[in-house]
């Protein structure tokens, strides 16, 4: 069940990786970064107010309104260079990291959810922590919010298109570039979303970042970039082995990610539930 | 511009061969007596700056001539550097322990590069990052062989005959002879023909497959050239900092030998040496006055990619391109280094 928790965290950071990669082409190499700093910004809503609430939805929206400036300030310069792209998110995760280190120090920190959030709920045999329902919930509710807008709504047959073929789309006069900027607020949104939730479940430090961003990696790899299902099923699968990989093989936690992606790449390059960029 | 200065570009022009090979002499004159100035501090800055280049360098040998960007390349200078350390505290002897650490960068190499050259581009870049974390996750989390967190101690220099490298300055020689020998090596590598198809390999891949080259034995084979120099890379740096942990192959520092490579100008073998003295420069020296240093690295290195994309080495040859036009020399047509990155964008974009 804690593998469950953990996978419902990382397929709100996974989904917004892969879709942003998916339609765009970008690694988006500061979607860790992005979670970090949405979590420093939840705590100290959380801090200021006590309102959980709030403190989800500044995460959110602050990271929100980052992926704007980052998307039409940056990232626009460098557009269908891919490598200049991620080299780029990477500079940018260097220097939020940096300043995160400056205004929040090392320490780590962590957001204690309210109300009856905090305590516990017996089922069965196990107790079982009721902020780890409210994350997986909320994740449940993001994949079936994702999916009926992706799947069923006319922006989101526009990014399905965009992911299918950029060009077309384009030339059919559909305002690619706005659709791009909605789709990487997006990510940038649910990576803050995550980050804010992480502090409850994990604690925010530096580092935590670049950790949270390798889980994501091979999340997206396993699932297929570009896979709104990939994410669903590569965060299961890699939620499910890191808590298991940890209980039994605690010296090898990263190696028990590591081989089935491996195993996964040999078999399907393109991923699980990728499409052949052949 | 008067007559003297006028008269030094014309000799800087006409004679690029030999004033090339002036500059390397300088610089390796240079490098010979800094241990001489008494101060360890440069010394000390030095070796930094020949390790990383090292690198660096190898790093290149993938990124910029084949063009395949590792953001994993710093797992083998950790490996290597591991290799020695361990090595050491199983009580092997120095020399069994560097050929140990060289085999343990061959194996991971050869294990690693399977996988790699599988994929291109954007995966490429992405599996090479999480390969790194998992080498990192190793190094941090498998504590009876690495000493997790606290790392492993490296008891002491070695020495040969009569040869005792225990101080920096008699280490410094030894490290700068075995520099000098494997950018040398690098040199004739991507000089050699082997070296003109990877450049082929990165420019358009399904052309040089159409002419028969075999372009996955090709990038196999440089990815583990490039992985066995960044060993050796480890090998001097477990000798020189006589420490490692974890935090020097997490994923800042694989990062950080990108940057080196990106700043410096990719596809140029003295580029990332000049990327890696500037960075080494800023985490030693800048770091003691600003505070926010890395707010500052990472800044240079988001203009470096908007603005200067053939890096600091890249500018240099647009000036030298200019001077050569000022003293009305016919541009020539070899190959430009000012633009390497869109050069490896325009490959990745290829490829789609």
């Amino acid at each position: 069940m804690n593998g469950v928790t953990y996978a419902g965290l990382l397929f709100l950071l996974g989904s917004g990786f892969t879709l942003i990669f998916g339609l765009m082409r970008i690694v988006n190499l500061a979607h860790g970064s992005t979670y970090l700093v949405g979590g420093y910004i939840g705590y100290t809503v959380m801090a200021a107010t006590n309102n959980f609430i709030l403190a989800l939805l500044a995460g959110a929206v602050s990271m929100g309104i980052f992926g704007v400036i980052l998307e039409r300030g940056l990232m626009r310069q460098v557009r269908g260079q891919p490598i200049s792209e991620l080299l780029l998110t990477m500079g940018v995760s260097f220097v939020m990291g940096d300043l995160a280190l400056a205004i929040f120090g090392g320490n780590p920190l962590s957001v204690r959810m309210p109300g009856g959030l905090d305590k516990s709920t017996l089922i069965g045999p196990i107790t079982y922590p009721n902020e780890r329902f409210f994350i997986l919930g909320v994740a449940i509710v993001v994949a079936v919010i994702l999916y009926v807008v992706i799947g069923r709504t006319r922006a989101g047959a526009m990014i399905r298109a965009g992911v299918d073929d950029r060009e077309m789309v384009d030339a059919l006069g559909i305002p690619i570039k706005r659709v791009f900027t909605a789709v990487f607020i997006l990510g940038t949104f649910l990576a803050g979303l995550a980050g804010v939730l992480g502090a409850s479940l994990l604690t925010l430090y530096p580092g935590a970042d670049s950790e949270i961003l390798t889980y994501a990696l091979v999340v997206v790899i396993v699932g297929g970039m570009g896979s709104l299902k990939g994410a669903v099923i590569g965060s299961l699968v890699v939620g499910l082995l890191d808590n298991y990989g940890k209980a039994y093989f605690p010296e090898l936690a990263y190696f028990s990610l590591f081989a089935p992606m491996v195993l996964i790449l040999l078999w399907r390059p393109q991923g699980l539930f990728g499409k052949s960029v052949a | 511009m008067n007559a003297g200065l006028r008269a030094l570009v014309h000799v800087v022009v006409r004679r690029r061969r030999s004033v090339q090979l002036g500059v390397v002499v300088v610089a390796l004159v240079v490098a010979a007596i800094i241990p001489q100035l008494g101060s360890s501090f440069y010394v000390s800055l030095t070796l930094s700056v020949l390790i990383y280049g090292l690198l660096a360098i190898s790093l290149d040998v993938l990124a910029g001539y084949t063009g395949l960007i590792s953001l994993g390349h710093a797992s083998f200078l950790g490996v290597g550097a591991y290799g020695i350390a361990y090595a050491l505290k199983i009580g092997l002897d120095p020399i069994p322990a560097i050929g140990y650490a060289l085999v343990a960068v061959l194996v991971t190499a050869l294990l690693f590069g399977l996988v790699a050259v599988r994929v291109r581009e954007l995966t490429f870049v992405i599996l090479t990052l999480a390969l790194g974390q998992i080498v990192w996750g190793l190094a941090y989390r498998w504590v009876s062989v690495s000493g997790g967190d606290n790392g492993l101690p490296v008891p002491g220099r070695p020495s040969f005959g009569p040869f005792d490298f225990s101080a920096d300055s008699s280490y410094y020689y030894l490290v700068l002879v075995v520099f000098v020998l494997c950018v040398l090596v690098m040199w004739l590598v991507v000089h050699s023909s082997f070296g003109l198809s990877l450049r082929g390999i990165r420019d358009n891949e399904a052309r040089m497959r159409t002419l028969g080259y075999n372009v996955v034995v090709h990038k196999y084979l440089a990815f583990i050239i490039s992985a066995m120099f960044g060993g050796v890379a480890g090998v001097l740096f477990a000798f020189y900092n006589l420490y490692v942990s974890p935090t020097m192959i997490d994923f800042a520092h694989n990062g950080t030998v990108v940057q080196m490579v990106v700043v410096g100008g990719l596809g140029t073998l003295w580029g990332p040496l000049v990327g890696a003295g500037v960075i080494v420069f800023f985490q030693q020296f800048v770091s003691i006055y600003v505070p926010r240093w890395e707010t500052v690295l990472g800044v240079i290195f988001i203009l470096t990619v908007l603005f200067a994309r053939g890096g600091l080495w890249g500018g240099l040859a647009n000036l030298g391109r200019w001077l050569r036009v000022r003293a009305g020399e016919p541009p020539t047509s070899g190959a430009s280094t000012s633009q390497a990155l869109t050069e490896v964008d325009a490959a990745s974009g290829s490829g789609d």
